[in-house]
């Protein structure tokens, strides 16, 4: 008992902690990440590398949704904690620490989590659900989804005090067998020659409906064949990226066909529609992050872990110091050649690109002179900040993308290429854009 | 080379089998050393009030959390090989190291230990590629496939430098390898080919610059879907990895067991420490490698330049005899 007990005990010093601020709730999200750091813990780059789920802002149903994901997705022992305002991010990693050494707890979630299998079934519920609408329409069905969800409640009692929404998810994927069943039915009138593989043909022409459901091992659907640059085919993988993922924009969903890691198709969409800021101030330290996350993107931990310093210097009030140690930094990052060679010539914009993409001058270039713009920029601000005028929304206004003009950024490049455009272009804010209007109510 | 290899009278007794439980000892120590190392200098690194609970203390709390987390396992991941990959990499660090000379004592005096070395480096292609595919998860591929990138970038030039000590001493029998050093180490006059081979080392640990196929960018690529016990014996497999490399460049560049005072065992660990704490060093200063250019800067840059030194190195060894 002693040694698991001394293991629990160490374990939960070095907890990793998963991090994921609700649009808006940057300044909390700055506060836990450093809070994390202050107690030795680290910050994870994913569900599996984290124990402990932090929560920042108040999140709307999509990135609850997400959040929920991600949940499942931990190893365990794991906890979750919601932090509303930065000034008690300690009280709640206090309770964090403090629900990790809770062995016995574990014990009990680890025998009451659901399996993959049911999760997915239910996430598959959910799906059909969404397409569930067309389908009644479609086929005149809506009245078989009431009888099936009760059957379907039945025998799922390892659930029970899990999610409200157990009951209505397995509901709605028997809805979604009945639906299959009733297309099948459907097409079986239209001509009976057809009826033997009806199933594949009704999937094929729906694209993501539950035609792919049964020819997908484990309920992922297989990976298409498409062109690819040279010519020959080659599989496209349907890969979300976000809302969770760190150094990632707040709130950012970005579905991406990839052929390899290169992007080929993307479309970007806010989750929980419009942001809403912290507060009215902002300062220098959101544009230090946004350096933090890019070296971070780039491989270099300990630059990152230099500007999230400075970043929280920064933060404090009143205080200069941020200045000589910025300064510092620029030099550190301007003297690394392997960065330069490395950031050189990534998606080199024009002004007229810059502009037509609604983002500010300072956009013209490389990723690396973006950098380099960044750094300048932070110097400027702390000083500034020190010089006693403290930067206001107005500033900020014209560092933001609209979700529109998001996916022309990063299609054509590799999964790295792109984050790092991504976090070299100082995004302070995000807009909702055209195109997501279409496809929330389309 | 077509005569079968000469069989070299190596200065180096072979040890009985039992001893290579010895061997994974002072392997698993060094590894321990490498990730102390690396947790003082992020600690350092970090400053401020996050330094002081982390440090050369860090692995050990690393370890227990990861003995503490549950494995986790993703849909439809191909199990048998995800777990080959990850496990893969501790055994093939204990076998690069069973050539490696221990001032005169080796568990497997092999009269082609250089080829033994590269082989089980080479390895190290298949694991972390199948660790990124076992996973079935796009990220994690996503990481495998990168690794293949700086592979077929690092590799060639990795294998023409193992081949300059190998002409320089007219055989590939590590200890007879090191005994060739006598009086100039040879990483004094082929120190391109020294360069390229620590270099090497950095990649098949996927180290440092070396790092985006576990990149932050892809969540951790091949290893985004590790945990528990799994993700433990990953890492200590890098670590394992990056110490056996270090210790087998000291028969092969740094002269072996040679030095004075010390017997040979010592100095072959005390410069075996130097070189990982270099290799563990070389992490803070540098961003990471991105694939894609680093593939042109192993053809175009790294191999010529390993190539000449081979040229070099094979016109002085027949100069010389």
């Amino acid at each position: 008992m002693g040694l698991s007990d001394a293991i629990a005990r160490s374990a939960s010093r070095h907890a990793h902690a998963l991090v994921v601020e609700v649009p808006g709730s940057w300044r909390t999200r700055m506060a836990a990440e450093r809070n994390v750091a202050a107690r030795g813990w680290r910050l994870a780059i994913s569900p599996a590398d984290a124990d402990v789920l932090v929560v920042c802002g108040e999140p709307g149903p999509g990135l609850a949704e997400a959040i929920e994901g991600i949940w499942h997705q931990m190893p365990g022992p794991r906890v979750r904690v919601y932090v509303h305002a930065g000034d008690e991010v300690g009280a709640r990693l206090d309770e964090a620490h403090t629900g990790l050494l809770d062995t016995d707890r574990h014990r009990r979630d680890a025998q009451q989590r659901p399996t993959a299998s049911e999760l997915l079934a239910e996430q598959a519920g959910s799906r059909a659900e969404s397409h569930g609408g067309h389908g009644d329409t479609d086929h005149g069905s809506a009245g078989g989804h009431e009888g099936m969800d009760h059957e379907g409640h039945e025998g799922h009692e390892g659930h029970e005090g899990h999610e409200g929404h157990e009951g209505m998810d397995h509901g709605s994927h028997e809805g979604m067998d009945h639906g299959s069943h009733e297309g099948m039915d459907h097409g079986a009138h239209e001509g009976m020659d057809h009826g033997a593989h009806e199933g594949m043909d009704h999937g094929g022409h729906e694209g993501m409906d539950h035609g792919d459901m049964e020819m997908s091992p484990g309920g992922i659907p297989l990976a298409e064949g498409g062109e690819d640059r040279d010519g020959l085919e080659m599989d496209v993988l349907q890969v979300r990226l976000g809302p969770v993922l760190p150094h990632w924009p707040a709130g950012l969903v970005l579905r991406c066909s990839l052929q390899g890691d290169v992007i080929v198709e993307a479309q970007a969409e806010l989750v929980d529609g419009r942001v809403r800021q912290d507060d009215e101030v902002v300062g220098p330290a959101r544009g230090i992050d946004n350096i933090a996350s890019l070296l971070a993107l780039a491989g270099w931990d300990d630059a990152a872990a230099e500007a999230r310093r400075i970043r929280d210097t920064a933060l404090e009030p009143g205080d200069g110091a941020a200045g000589s140690e910025l300064e510092r930094l620029r030099r550190r990052v301007r003297r690394s050649r392997t960065l330069r060679w490395s950031l050189r010539g990534v998606r080199r914009l024009s002004e007229e690109d810059a502009h037509a993409r609604g983002l500010p001058a300072d956009a013209v270039g490389d990723t690396y002179e973006r950098l380099m713009g960044m750094l300048d920029r932070a110097v400027a601000g702390v000083a500034a900040t020190a010089a006693g005028d403290t930067g206001t929304r107005t500033d900020d206004a014209s560092r933001t993308l609209s979700t529109d003009h998001l996916p022309h950024l990063v299609m054509g490049l590799d999964l790295a290429t792109a984050r790092l455009v991504l976090a070299s272009l100082d995004i302070h804010e995000l807009l909702a854009g055209q195109a997501e209007h279409e496809v929330s109510h389309g | 080379m077509a005569d079968p290899m000469p069989m070299t009278d190596s200065p180096i007794t072979t040890v009985a089998p039992g001893w290579a439980i010895a061997a994974l000892g002072i392997l698993g120590a060094l590894a321990v050393t490498a990730a102390m190392l690396d947790g003082a200098l992020a600690a350092r690194a970090g400053g401020g009030p996050g330094g002081k609970m982390g440090g050369p203390v860090r692995p050990f709390g690393e370890a227990a959390r990861l003995m503490r987390q549950r494995r986790r396992t993703t849909v439809e991941a191909d199990r048998l090989l995800w777990r080959i990959g990850g496990a893969g990499l501790l055994v093939v660090a204990a076998l690069m190291v069973t050539v490696v000379p221990l001032g005169e004592w080796t568990i497997f005096d092999l009269d082609v230990g250089v080829m033994w070395f590269n082989a089980m480096d080479v390895m190290v292609w298949a694991l972390v590629w199948l660790t990124g595919w076992g996973a079935n998860s796009a990220h994690s591929l996503v990481g495998g496939y990168r690794f293949l990138a700086h592979g077929l970038g690092y590799e060639l030039p990795l294998m023409f430098a193992l081949v300059a000590p190998a002409i320089a001493a007219e055989t590939l029998n590590v200890g007879a390898v090191a005994a060739a050093q006598e009086g100039l180490w040879f990483a004094v006059w082929m120190p391109v080919a020294f360069l390229v081979y620590l270099l090497g080392v950095a990649a098949f640990s996927v180290w440092g610059p070396f790092a985006p196929a576990i990149g932050t960018d892809v969540s951790g690529g091949a290893r985004a879907e590790l945990s528990g016990v799994d993700r433990l014996v990953f890492e200590a497999g890098r670590y394992a990895l990056l110490a056996a490399g270090a210790a087998f460049a000291v028969p092969m560049f740094l002269g072996g067991g040679a030095g004075p005072l010390l017997p040979g065992w010592a100095w072959v660990l005390v410069k075996t420490v130097a070189l990982l704490a270099v290799l563990v060093w070389l992490r803070r200063r540098l961003p990471a490698f991105r694939p894609d250019k680093f593939m042109e800067v192993g053809w175009m840059l790294l191999l010529p330049a390993v190539l000449l030194q081979d040229l070099v190195v094979a016109v002085i060894a027949v100069w010389r005899s």
